[in-house]
């Protein structure tokens, strides 16, 4: 399959999910909405494929939705927006229930709709230089379905802060750390793509379905805490 | 707006932000029962107070808070009896999270805050502390059993370290540094006289955001404490949907484009 806004290709036992619009700060346009979809059923659906990282092409990680593209496509816009009401996004992993481990490499800036990523990966390293923030409440947007996944995952006065500041402040790599909202940082950007591709295929040395079942265990603990 | 003459409590506003003072230093700031009530009187004023966008919270002399006021308790014979009813049928209205205000509160610990001071670092959706800020918590060290606030914290931070300050009561601290690097604060002011100067600039700085996505984020975000990530996210979902066509979802990028501070309708005191 061929994808004109990701880069989806194959490393062994690794399946890599690339950002891929650099000049865009490889911000989702209609076509990359429905390119991601595509690629983590794709992925998914490839039994060659035991573990799947996902990162970005040039300076920046990912920049959430282009704005400006979709308010001169209305039926994509339209459509995004039904989706967001009705919860039925379909951006991420978790979205499209994939249950191989996942690994955000986040390479540079990771804003807003962004964080979607980080939220819903299992693991997430970053390199030096990456930098977390949410503009959301800067221009008047709401922030909800990432942060609310960060809070569930990470020390919530981080998230709330980095939600109701907005565009003004920044998280950086280190911090990001010390959170434990990514675990990793490597010495330099040049070596993200060959650490991630090492941590994947550690993990890929496992049992398939032992690895899916644990993620299905784990991320069900972030559901309702209801007793059967 | 004039805001109610309190006896232990100072509320004002400087520009955009509302201070909410604890103002019995003498006492390092214990709350007795009249405090306990000004602070639902407190909290709704500047809730109510269009000017207002964002609530710093913090105390005055040495201490930023230091629970129920234990003289209080132990001199009239009526004891933590007076406070029964209350707790029983959790009806508490001393929080910005009990009285639901959905503006920012960013809460400013000086000096020491220990037990049910532990409420409004809880409760708060940003807590910054001066470097020489200590926490524990000793209700258990003088036959008290603490809950709802260490209940509040385990949902937000590491709970082990939750665990242990209720456990080792009185006999041991959590200062500052330790607080930052386990996620209970975001940051550590020092001088520790810059604190006042420090939360006031983050206020101002938070208050360029729009009032009216900065509450539906605020609730989107507690409700995640509330529900299961997929309901939590369903929630959220609708407080997305309850900005579309809202004034501020056009002036945000507008501003942005023309390198302008943005004109955001004034906060709704009357939204859900």
């Amino acid at each position: 399959m061929t994808y004109d806004t990701l880069d989806v290709h194959r490393n062994g036992p690794v399946g890599w999910l690339i950002f891929d619009r650099p000049d865009q700060a490889n911000a989702m346009n209609a076509t990359m909405l429905q390119e991601l979809e595509r690629a983590w059923v794709e992925l998914d659906q490839d039994p060659a494929v035991r573990v799947i990282v996902n990162t970005g092409n040039g300076r920046a990680f990912q920049t959430g939705l282009d704005v400006r593209q979709l308010a001169r496509d209305p039926g994509a816009l339209r459509e995004q927006s039904r989706r967001t009401r009705d919860a039925a996004l379909r951006l991420t992993a978790w979205h499209n229930q994939v249950w191989k481990p996942v690994i955000a490499a986040v390479n540079g800036v990771c804003a807003g709709g962004g964080l979607h990523f980080v939220a819903d990966a299992d693991i997430v390293i970053a390199a030096p230089e990456a930098t977390f923030l949410d503009p959301h409440v800067s221009i008047g947007q709401v922030s909800a379905y990432e942060t609310i996944a960060l809070v569930k995952k990470s020390p919530m006065e981080a998230i709330t802060r980095l939600a109701l500041v907005g565009r003004h402040e920044r998280i950086n790599a280190t911090r990001a750390r010390a959170l434990g909202i990514v675990s990793e940082v490597v010495d330099s950007a040049d070596s993200l793509h060959s650490r991630a591709q090492e941590i994947a295929e550690t993990i890929a040395q496992h049992p398939p379905e032992q690895l899916a079942a644990t993620k299905r265990a784990l991320w069900g603990a972030l559901e309702t805490a209801e007793l059967q | 707006m004039k805001y109610s003459h309190l006896d232990h409590l100072v509320v004002e506003r400087r520009g955009p932000v509302g201070w909410l003072i604890n103002n019995r230093p003498d006492q390092l700031n214990a709350m007795n029962a009249a405090m306990r009530d000004e602070f639902a009187i407190a909290w709704k004023e500047l809730d109510a107070d269009p000017d207002v966008r964002v609530i710093v919270h913090t105390g005055e002399g040495r201490a930023f808070q230091t629970g129920v006021d234990m003289s209080e308790v132990a001199g009239d014979g009526v004891g933590m009896e007076r406070y029964r009813d209350s707790v029983a049928h959790f009806d508490l209205h001393f929080t910005s999270w009990h009285q639901q205000v959905w503006k920012p509160v960013i809460t400013a610990v000086n000096g020491i805050c220990c037990g049910g001071g532990f409420h409004w670092v809880a409760d708060a959706d940003i807590v910054i502390a001066a470097s020489d800020a200590q926490f524990f918590d000793p209700h258990v060290s003088v036959g008290q059993v603490v809950a709802i606030e260490a209940i509040g914290l385990m949902k937000k931070m590491p709970v082990e370290a939750v665990m242990r300050m209720a456990f080792m009561g009185r006999y041991e601290r959590v200062h500052a540094a330790r607080a930052y690097e386990l996620g209970m604060i975001s940051e550590i002011v020092d001088p520790p006289g810059a604190l006042r100067e420090r939360a006031q600039e983050l206020a101002e700085t938070i208050a360029r955001n729009s009032p009216a996505a900065m509450a539906a984020t605020k609730r989107a975000l507690w409700g995640a404490l509330e529900l299961g990530l997929t309901d939590a996210c369903k929630a959220g979902a609708q407080e997305l949907v309850g900005m579309w066509g809202h004034p501020d979802q056009e002036e945000g990028p507008r501003a942005f484009a023309e390198k302008r501070d943005a004109n955001w309708l004034p906060p709704d005191a009357s939204a859900p």
